[in-house]
């Protein structure tokens, strides 16, 4: 037997044994278990702190207001995100169109339609899960958008519907645009379609799930299939073709085609992200949302989630000061880190991996109190921050031990 | 014109049975008549049109397509031939089509009097024309057309109540040439918020049409407001080469037309902005890359010009068996 001590001998051997199929999360764990890069000795958000100064000038003009001392309950969370009212700055992330999402995409749909949380419904919904018109399929798009229709209250919310270079075949946004179930959401200015260029998941490629050999045959005209990987086939979206020109122009006949319905752009972690993200602004994406290479809820080959793409941390630092909405996501389930994307000039951000544990977890509740903890957190946050609007954070409310200045 | 809100289609045997309609549906038929004649004379091949293929023109304006199941292939019902009428330039150079199309237009559609998801289009290409070419071209069968109408069909004009004198502007006088970016300004300048980058809205259309006594170019659209075979000017990067014929009197449009876009990388290109999948225009890629012809043309709403012609509050009552959006009917 061959030794050699310090080097990754037993991940060769894998590749030795397995071939293709070593390049990827174990397949016998796709459908129970969610991706996403991990970081078990955090990443620069982590290693961030948030800094209540002594001095609280914004609490003193919070007292002004109130007559009495402010309190964590003041705290005011509501705000708009890509043209929704949203009841807190959170949103749901589109969530990778595995086994896992399916099943749970009606129980999340109807939690976050309750809380009025804008929700986004991934891309490839459609395509393998159905449209839900003349298919009656359970877990299509329509009865997600039903289920969040139903429960959201007036005012609040929106529901996102992406589209990627495969799904325009499927044409679901115009399947949408024009459904009477969408109507409501309409008519009340609460639906948008969101472009997906990218994922942080795995920047630079599509969408990517691993189907068993029949489902693959009937996708097979649609979408490139793989099956090198053994007893599954995976399947590849493309990862679609963008130059400045062409996502400029995207937007514009989106724009167009849709006056009535928000325009978002969901962008992966590349590093010419400020860029980007302005081309989309200045050809009126309503927001951007940007995936850290943290996020990702979808299969994707290891060496992407280990090695592709820019942390979270450093999107927000290249796009810097901006007047856009901006929408960020990439492993954030509780209070601090969101309230420093916030301080760091997100608008917004989002709840992928988290939102499905907490629907598995309870499908009827998880949701509504997995949140309902992130805003007793935020508020609390901001009120030590002596701060009782979002508008009110700044970088000054951080402190970061590679910050030099400080 | 009467409140549109109110006066949907009747049931099948009060419609058929309407005089109005009986008046318009003979009106219809002089048209096509007129086309035939007009396009014939000019050197025009007519070509069948085909009713389903593997894509069709893609959806604009949130217009969906309808599936057909071809023997396990999914392929579409026409939205338009345009795909069809640049490859049939291989064959002829000068083509026209009467060609039906399916569209299921957004809901809000359904009431701008103006939409229906079932029409006819007449829809014509000519090889290595420029937009001008067809411009004139345009121009010279719309007036054949009219003259055609007021010689055989007076008397369904007057049992509609149209005075022939709505038409004598046309007649005498050349079609006025209006870029995009002027009849935006003139929009806005009627408080319309009409967007600079986009389409001319419904409600922009009605009321720019209203400020005219005779039909009219819109030319130069904004790239991003239009689907790919638009074709770019080479000039002027971000306009395309394109136009609309808007009908006086608030009728709005009945004509889209334009060069178009047909050099295998433009092609790649254009439909990637738009939003496209290469992959699903295969059929089509394949004989741009061996070389599609240059060319330009239009589709001339049947409806919407019978409707104009007739003067009728409403483009269903030109079709015998209108289907609005988002209405069932027969």
């Amino acid at each position: 037997m061959i030794r050699a001590a310090g080097f990754p001998e037993a991940a060769v051997r894998a590749r030795a044994r397995g071939g293709p199929s070593a390049v990827f999360p174990d397949a016998d764990g796709y459908g129970g278990a969610v991706f996403g890069a991990a970081a078990p000795e955090g990443d620069d958000l982590d290693r961030v702190r948030l800094v209540p100064p002594v001095f609280v000038p914004h609490r003193l003009e919070k007292m002004y207001e109130l007559g009495r001392e402010p309190l964590y309950s003041d705290v005011e969370l509501g705000r708009s995100v890509g043209g929704f009212t949203a009841p807190l700055p959170v949103f749901l992330c589109a969530f990778g169109s595995t086994q896992v999402g399916t099943g749970l995409g009606v129980a999340v749909s109807e939690q976050a339609g309750r809380l009025g949380v804008p929700m986004v419904i991934g891309e490839n919904v459609v395509p393998m899960h159905g449209y839900g018109r003349v298919d009656a399929v359970e877990d299509g798009l329509l009865a997600r958008i039903r289920a969040y229709a139903r429960a959201v209250p007036d005012g609040l919310g929106g529901v996102v519907v992406q589209q990627s270079t495969e799904d325009a075949d499927a044409e679901v946004w115009n399947l949408v645009y024009s459904d009477p179930d969408a109507t409501r959401l309409l008519e009340t200015g609460r639906l948008a379609f969101e472009l997906k260029v990218g994922q942080g998941a795995k920047p630079g490629l599509g969408g990517m799930t691993v189907l068993s050999p029949s489902v693959a045959a009937a996708v097979a005209d649609r979408y490139a299939l793989d099956d090198s990987l053994g007893d599954v086939v995976l399947r590849s979206s493309s990862p679609g073709t963008f130059t400045e020109e062409i996502l400029r122009q995207q937007l514009r006949l989106m724009r167009n085609n849709y006056p009535r319905a928000r325009v978002w752009v969901k962008l992966h972690p590349g590093r010419d992200i400020a860029h980007a993200v302005r081309v989309a602004w200045c050809a009126g994406a309503d927001a951007v949302t940007v995936d850290g290479a943290e996020g990702g809820t979808g299969w994707a080959p290891t060496v992407f989630l280990d090695h592709v793409g820019l942390p979270l941390a450093e999107c927000l630092a290249r796009i810097g000061k901006h007047d856009g909405d901006l929408l960020v996501s990439g492993r954030i389930w509780e209070g601090a880190r969101a309230l420093k994307c916030l301080a760091r000039g997100a608008t917004a951000v989002g709840l992928g991996r988290a939102a499905l544990i907490a629907a598995a977890e309870d499908p009827s509740d998880g949701l509504i109190r997995l949140i309902a903890c992130l805003d007793l957190e935020l508020r609390l946050l901001l009120s030590a921050l002596g701060k009782y609007t979002l508008t009110d954070l700044t970088d000054d409310d951080l402190w970061s031990p590679t910050d030099d200045q400080l | 014109m009467t409140d549109t809100l109110t006066t949907l289609p009747p049931g099948t045997r009060e419609h058929l049975l309407s005089p109005v309609t009986q008046a318009a549906l003979r009106v219809q038929n002089a048209i096509t008549t007129g086309a035939r004649d007009y396009l014939g004379a000019h050197g025009f091949q007519e070509l069948m049109p085909p009713l389903i293929g593997p894509v069709t023109d893609p959806g604009i304006r949130g217009s969906k397509q309808v599936d057909v199941d071809f023997y396990g292939h999914r392929y579409k019902l026409m939205t338009s031939v345009i795909l069809y009428k640049q490859a049939s330039l291989l064959a002829f150079d000068k083509i026209f089509y009467v060609a039906p199309n399916v569209r299921l237009e957004p809901l809000e559609t359904a009431d701008t009097g103006r939409h229906l998801a079932e029409f006819t289009q007449i829809d014509v290409e000519v090889r290595d024309a420029s937009r001008e070419d067809v411009l004139e071209l345009l121009q010279g069968l719309v007036r054949h057309i009219v003259t055609h109408v007021l010689r055989e069909r007076r008397a369904d004009l007057d049992l509609l109540g149209r005075d022939p004198a709505a038409f004598e502007a046309l007649l005498r006088e050349d079609f006025e040439r209006m870029t995009h970016r002027a009849a935006v300004a003139q929009l806005r300048g009627l408080a319309h918020g009409q967007s600079a980058d986009a389409e001319i809205d419904w409600a922009g259309e009605k009321l720019i049409s209203e400020q005219t006594d005779r039909p009219f170019y819109i030319v130069d659209y904004p790239k991003g407001s239009r689907g790919f075979t638009d074709g770019e000017s080479a000039a002027e990067p971000g306009i395309l080469r394109n136009f609309d014929l808007i009908a006086p009197a608030g009728f709005g449009e009945l004509a889209s037309g334009g060069e178009r876009t047909h050099e295998y990388r433009r092609l790649i290109e254009r439909m990637r902005e738009t939003g496209e999948n290469p992959a699903k225009y295969a059929w089509y890629l394949d004989l741009a890359r061996d070389g599609l012809p240059a060319s330009a043309g239009f589709g001339l709403g049947l409806e919407r010009l019978t409707r104009y012609l007739c003067g009728l509050d409403f483009v269903w009552q030109a079709n015998a068996y209108p289907k609005l959006p988002g209405i069932a009917s027969p």
